[in-house]
This record gives structure tokens, C-alpha cells and sequence, in this order.
């Protein structure tokens, strides 16, 4: 039998577990630096000087840069052409040439995928191959990508529900790295209490984990949804092998498309065919690699099981920048998924839909939402709709916690984009992290410059005087002074006669906003002793990045203090 | 039920039984009136007092007319105290607790000035220590502060350890206090020989200036918000628990305006200064002179001295100036 293969080289299969191998680890290595870093990393990797704005020097945005679902969609939805996503373009190029090779060799979701199929669960032959037939629920991912990219059309890039990358960084950086994180502090709080060597396992946290799975605990909102999603998506992989790749990946759908002209063929020798079925078996894609069945191009992933498992050597993948006639083997190979008409069309429909039923269920239409405070820099909120993929960067990078994926604060539209969350942070005066690492520019790059100077304004803090300790008559207290960071500070105080149990008579320094110097970072809110529902608040109205949703009247004449 | 059983399957029957009972038995007995609450922290024996006995207890005040001189005014203000060797012996781990809580760049005196840190560090080493710490309890982002403040590369320059605040650093204690008792205290600050208190001088929205004693409040944890309800007593309470080796306080660059964060130049002035003493009241009144402010106008430092925890005044021929 291996004489029947000659000299072909059969090593693909191990070159694509390779690169799939590296650029999985690639990813989670991208994901780790996206974080403020500190000790021994932050001698390594902070490019910063103390008062220079603050930037990561690994290319965090890399995979999003790469992915050619987030360059159209934000190309349709935006009708401009941003350079990084030029790049992407290049990747959609060489799908041209090649096919879905992303899909087998670069995309780290598909990697994972294809890694649960193989150790999942055990699988007879006759199994296998009946999991690895081509069905029809690997249209559905044209249509989802069709309505994607009319939703995108609209105004409302959505793509980044499903795609690949977008989903994965999500579920991985904003639910199962703080969810192991949790679990990690858990186990060396026990080791550490330990007697004997288990004790030497409390010391590795900090040097092993955290700057993988995020320095200091973090919690984010939905993170039970976003993690368990991912894992979900990989439990499905035990019912039909790739399911997410091959039913739900947009990014797919859309090389699956854009390979139609793909020169890259594989070639079936239908007479040296024993018929064994043996390349059906383990075949990722679905894509009917077997001599009596049509080769389904567009479903290929390139993965080279086929070939590798084929004990005669008959198939094999050639460049053929001339396409031959029509082959003498049964069945000839299909370049473009079958769709129906009817079914294109409902899928535009479908885009449509999402847009204006987002829309209509969205309480921002008529005005807006006092919750949904965005990042500094943040585009206006139409604007901000049509870039965000929802990857979660910008939250993983965020120093103190506070930026956290929207559920209801956005609308459906605006779901898992981020907002602050005062709970769990606040805002950081100088920093400017969030917005240099936003893939499409739905947060815009600013400086701490132009941050502190404009200044940038993100919401506006009230006092909730029921609950202020001074206002309520309860005592002293100057945190939320004390700890304002614009100059001059944005909360003064005001003597406020009060009495404490009716009889004791006070003056209390009681607390105020100036709504025209503060910018709404919310570290009054964080750092509150009224904890639980903080007596000082922070709402998005006052926002710069909108016209609309103010207080104040503006002064041409002078900029804010 | 009448099917016959050969005598190894009963055996093993037998045995899973016998298994289960004994695993009952035994987990009922092991775990039945098990208190499964976490006891009450006791007292920790660790120590919080680090005055040397005997100690010069001059309080120093070194001046220069141009800035950029930190060095020499750290090493020229030691000198009547009889060095840094006075106080560190070979082999010590010292914690330095300077004020690096504010995300903002040296200029704008928020914090302990680089310079001055690494000048008390590089002196630490040189009179034998064996580590030297510097640790804090941040207010905004620690990775952010220690980047922007520059204090990351004063450590990474010196050797000096930086510590980022974890929920396992903090252990309750009992600081004796008259309105503190139990608190969480942020343990690196005291598990060390010696403790040099290095605070920034500059101004603060409720106790008009914040100095040395005000600067334990980065040595403690849990609801620190609260403190500000009863901010002099809890000041001298922490002043009381933390006993510095030394303290020397940073007066290069002060904030006069718009404190403890500031954010503007136009809050900041050039004083060139640095206190040093081992008595905490005495160093804090002499720096109060650096804001025009009476030293009994600040209400923590009057509080101190009238609670016996220092003077005011050192008492004749303990003040020295030296220009640098």
C-alpha cells in the first residue's frame, strides 16, 4: 500500500495541526498580553513612561485585523475602508486563490472545534462517516451571513454575534479566563493554608495564571451566559463534528463564497479508487471528498484528512489555474453552495428585521439610556453601532474592571457592547487603553491629553441626597472630594446645617456636583461607603460624544472649565 | 430472586456492602457537629512598633534653592540623625511605605517623587539591607499607578520589591485604637524589621493637609471610605499601630490646591524639601510650614500630641535646617 503512494508528500495533515496548533496558542498568547501589565511583565512589555499615554506593545488586535468578516461588515456598515482592515482583504484574497484554508489552518475556534471532534468521544467507522456527510444545515450559514451583512447594510454591524473570532475572544477573556481565575485563587488559598509541597503550588498564581487569565479577580456581567455559550458551542461538536463551522460560522459562509474560483482543487483518481469510504471518515468540512461523490468546495476547510487517509493515494490537492472539462469520474466537483432563492431573499429580509426590531425594542430611540455609559472616545451611538463586533478587547484591557458587556443597557441591538459598570470599576482619569485597542474604531483613539483636556466627558454624577451620609444628617465623609480627579474638582462641598438625632446641632460639609467639570469616570460611585447603591451615581446624560444627550446649555464662547 | 450466585460474586457483593456501610459510618462520624464556620481571627503576634530605642530624635529639615537635588537632600537630611545606617542594620528587610495611590506623572505631586523613593531605596541597600519593599494599598489601579508615577522603573532600577495589592494581603487586626479596633490591615507594610514611612506633602479636601499620618491610611484595607467619618481620631489610631522606623517626607514638590489627586501644574510649587524624624507629629508640624498652615490647624497632628503620641514643638536645639 505505501509503495502505491510515491514520492507525493503526505505530510500536510501534521503541517495543518501545526499551524492550527500555533495560531490557537497565538490567540490565547494575543488574549494574555491584552491586559495593564504588571511586575516582571511590565518590565517586558509596558510601553510607557510615567505620564505618557499607556499602550500595550503586543499587536492585541491582531486575529480582528486578519478576519475578513469584520473588514466587510465594517466596510458595508461604515462605507469606509480603514487600513487595518485592508489587511483582511489580503486574507479574503488568498481565499480566492486557496479556499477556506483560514478555516482548516489559521482560525483558532475552528482549531478547538476540530480538537473536541477528535478526542470527544469515541466513534465507530460507519459513525463517522455518517457524521461527516454533507447535509443541508450547512446552508444556514449563508443565510446568517447574509443577513448579517444586511444588517450591516442598515447601519447595524451584528456579525460579531457569530463570528468566529469575535465569539471565541469573548467567551474565553470575559467568561472562562475569570471564571478559571476564580477557580485558580480558590485552589491557592487552599494550597497555601497546606502543609508540605502543596504550599510551593500558592506561589505559582501569580507567575503561572494571572498573566495569562488576568491580573486580580475580575467579574464581568453575563459572564455565565458568555462563557457557557463557548462551551456549548463545543459540547455540539459531540452531536456533529464542527457544527458551529459548518451550520453558524458567517466567516465561513463568506470564504465558503469568495472560494468559488479557488485554484487550489482536489483531484480524485475515480479508477485507482478501491472504494474503501476511508477519506469520508474523518472529513471536517462535510465536503464529499470521496470519487463517488461531488466535491462540495465551498464547504472545504482544507484539512488534508482526506488525503492522508486514503490508502490508494488517489486524491490529492493540485493548483490548477486551468480548470479541466468536465472529469470522467462519477460526479463532478461543486464550487457554490445550492441556495434557494427564496431563502436569500427571507435572509435579507431577516437582516432587516434584526435591524428594525432592535430599534423598535431599543429605549434609546425615544431617549436615552441613563445606564449605558460608554468608553471615552466611544463614537456616537449610532456610529458606535455600526463598528462594534462586540469582541470584548476593550474590556479585557480596561485596568480597573469597570467596562463590562451590555445586556439590556444597550438594547438588542447594542448587546454585550461595552459599558461601564460602576459595581466593579470606574473610569481611570489618564488612561486611554480602551480606545487604542478597539479593532474598528467604535472607540476612537484618543490621548489622555485630549482626554483630560477637552475634556471628555462620559456621563455626569448626581448625588442621591437620601442616602449621602452628610446630606441625611448622618456625619462627616469627603470621599467622593477626595477622590475626583479632574482640577478643579468637579464635587465641592457646601456647609449644610443639620442635626444628628434632633437635639445636636451640626454644620456638615455636604457634597455637590459641578456638572460642567465633571466628565462621569464614576470613581465617586466606585469608591462610595454607601456601598450597594452608592449615594453619588453616575448617568450617561452629559455624554460629549452626543449632541443630544445634555444638561447644560453649551457656551460657544468658552470650553468647559 | 431465586437465581444462584457463585460464592466470588457474593464475596464482592459482601464487600461493596461492608464498603459502604464503613464509608457512612465513617463519613457521619468525621463530620457529624463539624462547625463548618471559619473562626474568628485572634490577635496576630506580628509586630507593629518599629521605633529604634534611642534613636536622635531631631527632626531635619533640608532645603535646596533648585530642584533636581533629591539625592543629596535625602542623604544631606539623614546626616544629624547619623545616617541611614542609624537605623538600618545589615540583613534587614525593610518596607518603605511611600504614596504611589494616584495614577498621575511625578510632576503633578500626587505621589511619593521617584527620585526620592529611589534615593531612600538606593541608601536602605547601601547601609545593609537585605530587601527593601515598597508597598501601598493604591486608591486608583495599582498596575496604572506604579506605571504612570514612574515608581515601576524605580524599583526595576533599585531592586526594590513592588507589591500589587491582593485580597490575600490583608488580615484583620486589632489596632487598639480609641474608635478603631478591628481592621484590615495590608500586612506587607508591617512584615518587614523596619518601616520608613516616605508621604508626599499636599493639601486635602478634609484634613486640609495630608503628611505622614495620614499616609497609614495606604497601610490598611477594607471600608477605608469610612474612615472619613472620624478622619483625625482614625489618623492618630493608625499613627498609634504604625510606629515608623523613620520618616521622611517628601516636600520636593508640593500640592497646594485641589487635593489629594490634583491634576493641574498650577496646583503644583517647587519647595525642594525633605523632613526627616523619627517623632511622627514633630515631622508632620514642620512640614505644615511648607503650606503657610499652623501645624495645630491640622486636626489629626493637634489630636496626636494631645493623645501623647508626639510634640508639636521637638523642644529647643531639636529643629535643624540644613540648605543643600
Amino acid at each position: 500500500m505505501k509503495k502505491s503512494r510515491g514520492k507525493r508528500f503526505t505530510g500536510w495533515r501534521t503541517a495543518r495541526r501545526i499551524s492550527q496548533a500555533g495560531f490557537l496558542v497565538l490567540f490565547v498568547y494575543l488574549a494574555a498580553e491584552a491586559q495593564v501589565p504588571q511586575g516582571f511583565n511590565a518590565s517586558l512589555f509596558a510601553v510607557t513612561g510615567a505620564g505618557k499615554d499607556l499602550r500595550l506593545s503586543a499587536p492585541v488586535t491582531w486575529f480582528f485585523d486578519l478576519d475578513p468578516l469584520v473588514g466587510l461588515g465594517t466596510m458595508l456598515s461604515t462605507w469606509a475602508l480603514k487600513p487595518t482592515l485592508l489587511i483582511s482583504l489580503a486574507v479574503l484574497l488568498a481565499v480566492l486563490l486557496m479556499g477556506r484554508f483560514f478555516c482548516g489552518f489559521v482560525c483558532p475556534f475552528g482549531a478547538l472545534h476540530q480538537f473536541v471532534t477528535m478526542v470527544g468521544r469515541k466513534k465507530s467507522l460507519a459513525e463517522k462517516t455518517r457524521l461527516n456527510q454533507p447535509d443541508s444545515s450547512q446552508h444556514l450559514k449563508y443565510y446568517l451571513l447574509i443577513l448579517f451583512l444586511a444588517a450591516a447594510l442598515l447601519g447595524s454591524d451584528q456579525a460579531g454575534l457569530l463570528d468566529p473570532l469575535s465569539f471565541l475572544y469573548r467567551g474565553l477573556v470575559l467568561g472562562l479566563f475569570p471564571a478559571l481565575g476564580h477557580l485558580i485563587a480558590q485552589a491557592t488559598a487552599w494550597a497555601a493554608g497546606s502543609a508540605g509541597p502543596l504550599k510551593f503550588l500558592a506561589y505559582l498564581g501569580p507567575y503561572a495564571f494571572d498573566p495569562v487569565l488576568g491580573f486580580g479577580p475580575r467579574a464581568y456581567q453575563g459572564a455565565f451566559l458568555l462563557g457557557g455559550l463557548l462551551v456549548f458551542m463545543l459540547v455540539l461538536d459531540l452531536v456533529r463534528p464542527r457544527f458551529f463551522c459548518r451550520a453558524l460560522c458567517p466567516l465561513g459562509a463568506l470564504m465558503g463564497l469568495s472560494s468559488r474560483y479557488a485554484a487550489l482543487n482536489l483531484t480524485k483518481d475515480a479508477e485507482g479508487c478501491t472504494r474503501c469510504g476511508l477519506c469520508r471518515a474523518d472529513c471536517q468540512g462535510a465536503c464529499g471528498p470521496h470519487p463517488e461523490d461531488p466535491w462540495l468546495r465551498h464547504e472545504c476547510h482544507l484539512c488534508f484528512n482526506c488525503v492522508a487517509a486514503c490508502p490508494e493515494g488517489v486524491l490529492q490537492f493540485k493548483f490548477q489555474f486551468m480548470r479541466p472539462g468536465p472529469e470522467p469520474s462519477p460526479k463532478p466537483p461543486r464550487d457554490a453552495p445550492d441556495l434557494a432563492r427564496r431563502a436569500v431573499l427571507a435572509s435579507l429580509a431577516g437582516g432587516a428585521a434584526l435591524v428594525g426590531l432592535g430599534r423598535a425594542s431599543l429605549a434609546g430611540v425615544q431617549r436615552p439610556e441613563p445606564a449605558l455609559v460608554r468608553p471615552p472616545g466611544s463614537l456616537e451611538e449610532s456610529e458606535f453601532l455600526r463598528r462594534c463586533i462586540r469582541c470584548g478587547l476593550c474590556m479585557r484591557v480596561c485596568p480597573t474592571n469597570v467596562l463590562n458587556p451590555t445586556l439590556a443597557e444597550a438594547g438588542w441591538e447594542g448587546l454585550w457592547t461595552p459599558y461601564l459598570n460602576f459595581d466593579l470599576g470606574y473610569c481611570e482619569y489618564t488612561c486611554t487603553l480602551c480606545s487604542s485597542v478597539c479593532p474598528t474604531g467604535a472607540i476612537r483613539l484618543i490621548t489622555g491629553k485630549e482626554k483630560i483636556e477637552t475634556p471628555l466627558a462620559i456621563g455626569s454624577a448626581f448625588i442621591d441626597r437620601g442616602r449621602c451620609l452628610p446630606w441625611s444628617g448622618q456625619g462627616p465623609c469627603i470621599v467622593c472630594e477626595e477622590v475626583c480627579p479632574t482640577s478643579p474638582k468637579a464635587i465641592y462641598f457646601v456647609p449644610y446645617e443639620t442635626r444628628i438625632d434632633r437635639d445636636r446641632q451640626v454644620t456638615l460639609k455636604a457634597p455637590q456636583v459641578n456638572l460642567g467639570r465633571c466628565i462621569g469616570c464614576g470613581i465617586c460611585s466606585n469608591k462610595c461607603p454607601v456601598e450597594g447603591r452608592p449615594a453619588v451615581y453616575v448617568n450617561s446624560v452629559g455624554e460629549t460624544r452626543s449632541r443630544t444627550n445634555r444638561i447644560l446649555l453649551p457656551d460657544a464662547a468658552r470650553k468647559k472649565e | 430472586m431465586s437465581e444462584k450466585i457463585t460464592r466470588r460474586q457474593a464475596v464482592k457483593r459482601l464487600a461493596k456492602l461492608g464498603g459502604a456501610a464503613a464509608l457512612t459510618v465513617g463519613a457521619y462520624g468525621g463530620l457529624y457537629g463539624r462547625n463548618t464556620l471559619a473562626a474568628p481571627e485572634t490577635r496576630l503576634e506580628i509586630k507593629s512598633d518599629f521605633r529604634i530605642p534611642g534613636a536622635p530624635d531631631q527632626v531635619v529639615v533640608a532645603r535646596s534653592n533648585r530642584a533636581g537635588r533629591e539625592a543629596e537632600l535625602v542623604a544631606k537630611v539623614l546626616e544629624p540623625l547619623g545616617g541611614m545606617e542609624k537605623f538600618i542594620t545589615r540583613g534587614d528587610v525593610v518596607a518603605v511605605k511611600p504614596n504611589m495611590s494616584w495614577d498621575r506623572p511625578p510632576e503633578l505631586a500626587a505621589n511619593t517623587s521617584p527620585e526620592v523613593l529611589a534615593a531612600i531605596v538606593r541608601l536602605c541597600y547601601r547601609a545593609g539591607a537585605k530587601k527593601v519593599h515598597l508597598v501601598d494599598n493604591t486608591i486608583n489601579n495599582a498596575q496604572r499607578c506604579y506605571l504612570n508615577t514612574g515608581i515601576e522603573a524605580v524599583a526595576k532600577e533599585t531592586g526594590a520589591g513592588l507589591l500589587y495589592p491582593e485580597s490575600k494581603h490583608f488580615k484583620d487586626m486589632d489596632l487598639g485604637g480609641r474608635r478603631l479596633g478591628q481592621w484590615s490591615v495590608f500586612m506587607p507594610v508591617i512584615q518587614a524589621d523596619k518601616l520608613i514611612n516616605a508621604p508626599v506633602a499636599k493639601s486635602h479636601g478634609l484634613t486640609r493637609l495630608t503628611l505622614g499620618m495620614k499616609n497609614w491610611i495606604g497601610a490598611v484595607g477594607g471600608r477605608r471610605g469610612a474612615l472619613h467619618q472620624d478622619i483625625h481620631q482614625s489618623i492618630v489610631d493608625l499613627a498609634r499601630f504604625f510606629q515608623p522606623t523613620l520618616v521622611l517626607v517628601d516636600a520636593t514638590r508640593i500640592m497646594v490646591r485641589n487635593g489629594p489627586s490634583g491634576g493641574r501644574l498650577s496646583d503644583v510649587i517647587g519647595r525642594n524639601t525633605v523632613i526627616a524624624g523619627i517623632d511622627q507629629v514633630a515631622v508632620d508640624a514642620a512640614a505644615t510650614a511648607l503650606f503657610d498652615v499652623y501645624p495645630d490647624e491640622v486636626g489629626y497632628i493637634l489630636l496626636a500630641e494631645q493623645q501623647g503620641l508626639g510634640r508639636i514643638d521637638p523642644g529647643a536645639g531639636k529643629r535643624i535646617e540644613i540648605a543643600v
